[in-house]
């Protein structure tokens, strides 16, 4: 499952953080707060009536949910779905522009400056949750007001999806090193992790054994979305215990 | 049909076919300006509509999540695919010294030059930045950015790239001597332009030689190239892991249904030239007949390859293929895989495989029918798989906007717009062919 | 910009008040995001805040960065510096949000910065409910209200209406004192989340006052009858916690749910079992499981049980309460067996959907805790837990507005949408005297106001408040820290304007005064009361300790009113995760959230089973006409596969007359069919059943879905 090799800084010499989330489907509750708190943090555009109806709705996340059996006896089975982070991503090698590539930390990065929107990348995404700028994005005033000056407003023309809040690993880096103090675990809450009501997400370094993400992939409930296919996501599943 | 098809042609003198040939240069007729100003007002308007994209948002086409290609990458394959008309059969005729294909190769080298240059469009409108297109391409920059080499599209860049570069000059090897005859024949800056385009052709021994050799060459090179590329085109799908595309057999069936897509755009154009130029004598019912058959016979090849994709994925029985599978023989994609199966079998079937209905006609709507049928063949490779992604929540479906049904349209007229300049500039069927038996040298 | 000149906007902008709990993080403003090795974040400072979006009133924090703005002064465009809050998230030091927030409470900016926000007061020009107003300034605004208001004290106090949320609230204390000070009856709660009912019941069960407070994080078995906790209810944020916490947080103990609910709501999706209880049965259910309790598992706590509640259930007839509620003797005595045999058992009563009996249903459900032995114990229902402020005395309450609302002399409408929540509303306002609204926007209400004299949004307000549901004695408490974008002016600050030019003075409740009132409660030294007053506003609020046990009190049952079966296609409208009892439509966000059960984005759908379905020959996206006795509406259907055969269901969000770009004129108000009728014991407004019928309707509309694929497998194999 996770045998993700080590990797160390080539300066520092220090261990670069691996990083995971892993999903308790035995507490999400399919609230949604995580679609809501995600487009809050990343600036993620609103697509309207019209261009929701063309399917151009953009959702980082968003809650999979399939109804089994008929009434009485049915249940519904659901599972928020993000960028699953691969490790050995499909979107990646076909990229012609490098726009999208994995970094040293485990973050499948997407470029949006040298994205130049083949829609190659989305095309293979076998998760379907890679999301175009069919338009430069707007928002009607004062709307904008809101927007993270920490995350860029994609272009139009240009891929776009979840970069496990890029910029809140980059801001609890900043704030261990102006503190002179390593990162703990749990210093990086992604916005979906840290808006989620039922406390169904975790996040952090796969790498380090002792932190609460290792500690949920070992639990033995844990799994990976289409495993078969061979992409190794950094987001493990914890399946519901019934 | 006309007299001709039954009368014996009539000797000709390398004269007298010289000045047929030059002569059908000649002169524009009211319905070829009228088919000049059609062609090139679609042209304008398909412009126009790809301006409008450009400058408006590429949302304004049809195209959405999950089907984040459509008409463009359907339009791409389709043109790639017929541009092996001509090099691919040209180059396999004259290697296997096939006598009849003089007065074909050249009406087919064009339209690999032409179906290259407007398929080799389509990437630039279906990305989202078109102008940053030139980022695909490994040019030297103090960023030290490369293009990623592992990416199916450079692969297709450099294919394409380099097919055109081959079909270009293998257009316009042969094209040198005849070039030379037209200099010597007109005057003033006609005159020049073509003494210039002529390479100082004299028609010495040692020239017809060097021709000769380098034609061979090409031959031999530009078919490698030819089934190279379009291999290429079918590992855009190939290398990915989407439910469907996946497959080994995607090569060769692309490069199968190229040429028979390309032989039929032969047809198609040889038809309406031997009508609009009155070419009856040149190009023969012998010449439709043979390549008629040819089409047939792909058209068999063809079959068997898609019974043996649809028979591995059906009796493989994965759900996430056999999904794309309901999708693509369903519902109204359904309608449109059985009018494939129709256009490029059973029409080719009746009309060509029945001797007593072969014949130019019939011949003709076989490949109209191929063309089309082709046509929906890459829609339901490219379409239906991106509408079925292995997560069942992200289904949806695409229809075209007017923006992708006007650039369709306005590739069409590009197309015929060329062909009919380039009958004006330059002679259809290659003159000195019909030299070569006549001992003058 | 550099680090001084950002602290001195901020400052500004929040007055000074609490720049003290400003975290200042970093010194580099570099904006834009490329990959994540080139990031550098801004400066930011964070600010505690409430939840001003439902009653949990939850405790959130406001990630303030500096922002610009165009503004227009005399004509000319300039561009403004201000502190813009750039996200929110939920206040870990807060006992009710615990640091976490649902869908709504993020959207909550979107009210912020909607830009259909009025600008300044406005004076309506058109007819009452056309929606057309011009500016007037606040002084003549002023005025205009103090005349009639004057008029109205002068001739018949009691002609005076006031209609806000039940929130328990500064603001309630504020406006209680104004009314009060007039001479003019308290003021009402109009709208969906009053939860009338659940206090009506925990007062005749247990005998507390307020909603109790159920420990589902310790219990092993959850029974909720009616309360869709996790989707929406009294404490979605709360209870997601605890839910969470009841499955996983335990190691070797999971606990289990069994959820009773006429509608597949999110708490039925996460239960073990659903009970599909017929709509309006909840009391026939919560019976019929108390009487094999009573009748077949004779434990201790049975047995301490008081004659009354013995009696009531004893006297149940289990075949009349399975059929009436379609759920089996047998489902309800394997309930009753699991909730019998539970170490830890707990029945959450609630009604997410308000019936014409809730009080009545859920004082049963209530008594099942009796039975079983778990009022006060832990895992079990705790009683409200009184925050000291007496800010619940304020609460204000659900009943009796309706009458009084046509002959009104003069409307205040403060926070509360009675056109869109109470079909009829809309007529009496025609009829009432001068209208006076409060509201940031023109909404459905709004637009039928004399005067709109538009208040800050609840986050440029200092507030404090009490939450509806807290694990501690809580009270919220906040100052304001960024400065108002438009011309508008607190509600307080405007009644006490009034009452002062009218000679009834009054003074406001502010958060400081409420914090400074408890300090001298607890009768700690006064010396210290300023610096606990700091204290307690820069961590968001007051949080006192967990209680021990504690038992019930007076218990008085009293007697049922059971509603009859009701037969034909009834129908129920139901408080939306995205927006809901429809005060969310406005946000974009909100409208793209998909619905979780239909996917639905931009529009809400008649949800109908797949067998009336097949009979009225729709499918997914079809329009259909709705049609009651009271109204009818037109909307796409959702073909929903766990909605229960006969029962018709759509969420309240959309069908907004005025409200917005986002919302007016977007699908339908299923309170037009519902109709007008109450809660008999408490007033609450209820949300069916009724019986309707379904019709194809030609009209045009569409279903928007995310998901349109409900099922994991494909519908057909070749
Ligand atoms: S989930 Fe999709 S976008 Fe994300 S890394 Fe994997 S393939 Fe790429
Ligand atoms: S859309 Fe952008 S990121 Fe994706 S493959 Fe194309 S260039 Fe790369
Ligand atoms: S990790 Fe960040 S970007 Fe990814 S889904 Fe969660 S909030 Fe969105
Ligand atoms: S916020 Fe948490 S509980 Fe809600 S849907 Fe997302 S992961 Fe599930
Ligand atoms: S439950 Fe949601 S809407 Fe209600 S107060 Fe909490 S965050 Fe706000």
């Amino acid at each position: 499952m996770a045998e993700q090799a080590e990797q160390r800084d080539p300066r520092s010499e220090q261990r670069v953080p691996q990083w995971a989330m892993a999903i308790d489907l035995d507490r999400c509750t399919g609230c949604e707060a995580c679609v809501v708190a995600c487009a809050s943090e990343n600036n993620v555009p609103t697509a309207g009536e019209e261009e929701a109806a063309r399917g151009r709705a953009k959702h980082w996340i968003r809650v999979d949910r399939y109804y089994e059996g008929e009434f009485p006896d049915i249940r519904v089975k659901f599972r928020p779905v993000l960028c699953q982070q691969c490790d050995s991503a499909p979107c990646e090698p076909v990229c012609p522009v490098y726009a999208t590539y994995q970094n040293a930390e485990g973050l499948n990065v997407q470029v949006y400056n040298r994205c130049i929107g083949t829609r190659y990348c989305a095309a293979n995404c076998p998760y379907t949750v890679r999301f175009f700028n069919w338009f430069t994005p707007e928002w009607a005033e004062p709307l904008g007001l809101q927007l993270n000056p920490d995350v860029s407003v994609r272009p139009g023309g240009v891929a776009e999806k979840c970069t496990f809040c890029a910029q809140r690993i980059k801001r609890a880096k900043l704030d261990a090193a102006e503190e002179e103090r390593e990162l703990a675990d749990g210093d990086v809450q992604p916005a979906c992790v840290s808006s989620c009501p039922a406390e169904a997400m975790v996040f952090g370094d796969m790498g380090d054994g002792d932190s609460k993400v290792s500690k949920a992939i070992a639990s033995g409930r844990s799994g990976q979305l289409l495993a078969d296919l061979g992409t190794r996501p950094r987001v493990f599943y914890l399946e519901k215990a019934d | 049909m006309s007299a001709h098809s039954s009368a014996q042609t009539p000797a000709r003198s390398f004269s007298q076919v010289r000045n047929e040939l030059l002569d059908r240069m000649e002169g524009f007729s009211p319905a070829y300006v009228a088919a000049v100003a059609a062609c090139a007002a679609v042209v304008a308007w398909a412009l126009f509509a790809w301006g409008y994209q450009i400058a408006f948002g590429i949302g304004h086409a049809g195209i959405r999540r999950p089907v984040y290609w459509g008409f463009y990458i359907v339009n791409f394959v389709f043109w790639i695919g017929i541009s092996h008309a001509g090099t691919l059969i040209s180059a396999i005729l004259r290697l296997t010294g096939a006598g009849w294909r003089k007065p074909v190769t050249r009406a087919a080298e064009a339209i690999t030059v032409f179906c290259l240059m407007i398929g080799a469009l389509f990437p630039l409108i279906h990305i989202g930045r078109t102008a940053y297109f030139y980022w695909m391409l490994p040019y030297p920059n103090d960023r030290l950015l490369w293009p990623n080499f592992r990416s199916p599209l450079v692969w297709d860049l450099t294919a394409i790239m380099t097919y055109l570069t081959g079909s270009v000059i293998y257009l316009y090897l042969p094209l040198v001597p005849d070039l030379a005859e037209i200099a010597d024949r007109s005057t003033g800056r006609k005159r020049r332009i073509y003494r210039a385009l002529s390479l100082g052709w004299t028609g010495s021994d040692r020239q017809w030689q060097a021709l000769e050799r380098a034609m061979k060459l090409m031959a031999a090179m530009i078919l490698a190239i030819a089934v190279s590329v379009h291999s290429v085109v079918a590992y855009d799908f190939a290398m990915s892991v989407a439910p469907t595309w996946h497959s080994t057999i995607f090569a060769p069936y692309f490069v199968v249904g190229a040429i028979f897509s390309g032989i039929a755009a032969l047809v198609l154009v040889m038809a309406a030239l031997r009508k609009a130029m009155r070419l009856q004598d040149y190009l023969r019912e012998s010449h439709f007949a043979n390549l008629s058959k040819l089409l047939l016979l792909m058209s068999l090849v063809w079959l068997y390859f898609t019974f043996s994709e649809h028979l591995t994925t059906w009796y493989g029985n994965f759900p996430r293929e056999i999904n794309v599978l309901n999708v693509r023989e369903h519902g109204f994609y359904g309608l449109l895989f059985w009018t494939m199966v129709v256009c490029n079998f059973v029409i080719p079937l009746v009309l060509i495989g029945i001797s007593r209905l072969r014949c130019i006609p019939t011949i003709v709507v076989s490949s109209v029918a191929v063309l089309v049928g082709m046509w929906l063949e890459r829609f339901l490779i490219v379409v239906p798989t991106l509408s079925t992604p292995p997560l069942p929540s992200a289904w949806g479906t695409y229809m075209p906007s007017w923006i992708e049904l006007s650039i369709t349209a306005g590739t069409f007229a590009a197309m015929a717009l060329l062909y009919l300049l380039f009958v004006k500039a330059f002679p259809i069927i290659a003159i000195w062919e019909y030299d070569e038996g006549i001992p003058a040298r | 910009m550099d680090r001084r000149n950002f602290v001195k906007l901020v400052g500004t902008a929040s007055g000074g008040a609490v720049t003290g709990a400003c975290g200042k993080k970093s010194e580099q403003i570099i904006p834009l995001l490329v990959s994540e090795e080139e990031i550098e974040p801004g400066v930011e400072q964070w600010h505690p805040s409430i939840c001003g979006d439902c009653g949990a009133g939850c405790g959130t924090t406001a990630r303030v960065m500096a922002a610009e703005r165009e503004i227009e002064v005399d004509g000319e465009r300039f561009r403004q510096q201000v502190a813009a809050i750039k996200k929110l998230e939920g206040n870990p030091a807060d006992p009710v949000s615990g640091g976490r927030l649902c869908a709504r409470g993020h959207a909550a900016l979107q009210s912020l910065y909607n830009p259909d926000r009025l600008r300044g007061p406005m004076k309506r020009v058109g007819e009452r409910g056309e929606g057309r107003f011009e500016p007037i300034s606040w002084e003549r605004a002023l005025e205009e209200v103090s005349e009639s208001l004057a008029r109205s004290a002068a001739s018949d106090p009691g002609k005076i209406l006031y209609l806000t949320r039940p929130q328990a609230s500064s603001r309630s204390a504020t406006v209680a004192r104004f009314l009060e000070s007039l001479g003019a009856p308290p003021a009402r709660s109009v709208g969906t989340g009053d939860f009338a009912a659940e206090i009506e019941a925990s007062r005749r069960a247990f005998g507390w006052a307020g909603i109790p407070v159920y420990e589902i994080q310790d219990s092993t078995l959850v029974l909720s009858i009616g309360a869709d906790f996790l989707g929406g209810w009294v404490s979605p944020v709360l209870y997601s916690r605890r839910y969470g916490h009841m499955r996983q947080g335990r190691s070797e103990l999971r606990g289990r749910l069994i959820h009773a609910e006429s509608r597949f709501s999110l708490t039925a999706w996460n239960a073990n079992r659903w009970l599909p209880v017929w709509p309006g049965q909840e009391l026939a259910l919560a019976l019929g499981i108390g009487h094999v309790l009573v009748s077949e598992h004779a434990s201790p706590s049975v047995a301490e049980a008081s004659e009354e509640v013995l009696a009531t259930f004893e006297s149940v007839d289990l075949l009349q309460v399975s059929e009436a509620s379609g759920i089996s003797i047998e489902a309800m005595r394997e309930t009753a067996a699991a909730l019998a045999q539970a170490t830890a058992p707990v029945v959450v009563a609630g009604a997410s959907m308000v019936r014409e009996n809730s009080a009545d249903a859920l004082t049963a459900a209530c008594a099942l805790n009796v039975l079983l032995g778990r009022v006060g114990e832990p895992g079990g229902v705790m009683p409200p837990a009184a925050s000291g402020t007496g800010l619940e005395d304020a609460r204000p309450a659900a009943q009796g507005w309706e009458a009084r609302l046509a002959e009104a002399e003069i409307v205040f409408v403060d926070g509360v949408n009675p056109a869109y929540n109470a079909p009829s509303a809309g007529t009496a306002l025609t009829e009432a005297g001068t209208v006076v609204s409060f509201s940031p926007f023109v909404d459905d209400t709004a637009a039928y106001a004399d005067l709109i004299l538009p208040d800050h949004d609840a986050l440029e307000k200092g507030r404090a408040l009490v939450p509806d549901v807290s694990p501690v004695p809580a009270v919220s408490a906040v100052e304001s820290f960024v400065s108002p974008l438009y011309d508008t002016r607190s509600t307080e600050d405007v009644l006490v304007a009034v009452a002062e030019a009218i000679g009834k003075p009054i003074e406001a409740m502010d958060p400081a005064s409420v914090l400074g009132g408890l300090h001298q409660q607890m009768g700690s030294a006064a010396t210290e009361q300023a610096a606990f007053v700091r204290e307690q506003l820069r961590q968001g609020g007051w949080r006192g300790e967990r209680r021990g046990s504690q038992g019930a009190g007076q218990t008085a049952l009293g007697s049922f009113r059971e509603a009859g079966k009701r037969g034909g296609l009834q129908f129920q409208a139901y408080a939306s995760v995205q927006f809901g009892e429809g005060a969310g439509a406005n946000r974009p966000w909100l409208q793209e959230m998909p619905d979780p059960g239909s996917s639905a984005m931009w529009g809400t759908a008649v949800e109908v089973d797949p067998g009336t379905a097949a009979v009225l020959g729709v499918t997914n996206g079809s329009m259909v006409r709705v049609e009651s006795a009271s109204g009818s509406l037109e909307a796409p259907v959702y073909v929903h596969p766990a909605a229960i055969p006969g029962v018709v269901s759509m969420a309240l969000g959309q069908g907004h007359a005025n409200y917005g770009r986002y919302a007016s004129g977007r699908g339908a108000n299923p309170m037009a069919v519902v109709g007008d009728s109450r809660e008999a014991a408490t007033g609450a407004i209820v949300h069916g059943p009724v019986e309707v019928t379904l019709a194809m309707s030609e009209s045009r509309g569409r279903l928007i879905q995310l998901s349109r694929q409900d099922r994991d497998e494909a519908p057909h194999r070749v």
